[in-house]
């Protein structure tokens, strides 16, 4: 039983760098509803570290980062 | 938080990716920020440069950005351009550079929301954190 949470949306940023990755998911997280869980892929260390920064600031909840071969599954739950 | 009024006044693509990265994150945020661009901070904006891809670059970062290798570095237009459609976020170009170059807005790529005088920039920036770039 695995403790990677169910997206209910994906975002394919790999390849982009700063601040690719976080324009992506700042724009999904205004389309979606509260309680959507989102997966970011990102290959960008930078954005690895500052996308829970930024959430921790909008109030967004990030639920985990897990490294998957030469990328990041960013894993967030909008409030 | 009021916001921030951002004065880009280079042309350096290092200095200008930075106005665009900082204003776009903020702006996409809901932080309002008004970037006033002035002296040679307008030649990175003109069609032609933006076309050919011949940017001012300072040093190593910039020449990085420009070969980046097969990794996607947005550029500061696109990023400009996608963060007005997300949040808060107006850019305006310098009438006094424009006089002094005898150029108009169509001689810029399209993401200014007007031209403005330093009285109007002043204006905007009251209430707002300025950052000089």
């Amino acid at each position: 039983m695995s403790d990677t949470p169910t997206p209910d949306v994906e975002i394919d940023s790999r390849g982009a760098t700063c601040p690719g990755p976080l324009m992506d998911l700042i724009g999904k997280v205004k389309e979606v509803e509260a309680g959507t869980t989102i997966e970011l892929l990102t290959s960008d260390e930078g954005s690895k570290n500052d996308v829970p920064e930024w959430l921790d600031e909008a109030g967004h909840e990030l639920l985990t980062i897990e490294a998957v071969d030469d990328h990041w599954a960013i894993y967030v739950e909008t409030t | 938080m009021t916001g921030y009024a951002v004065v880009l006044a280079s042309g350096e693509l290092e200095r200008v990716q930075a106005v665009s990265m900082i204003s776009s994150i903020a702006a996409s945020s809901d932080i309002p920020v008004e970037v006033f661009v002035t002296m040679n901070g307008l030649s990175a904006f003109e069609k032609d440069r933006i076309e050919s891809g011949d940017f001012q670059v300072a040093g190593p970062a910039g020449e990085a950005m420009l070969h980046s290798g097969g990794d996607e570095v947005p550029m500061f237009f696109e990023q400009l351009e996608r963060a007005k459609g997300i949040g808060p976020l107006e850019v305006y170009a310098c009438e006094m550079v424009m006089d002094l170059m005898d150029t108009d807005l169509d001689d810029y790529i399209d993401i200014f929301d007007d031209t403005l005088g330093v009285a109007g920039f002043l204006n905007r920036a009251s209430d707002k954190q300025v950052i000089f770039v």
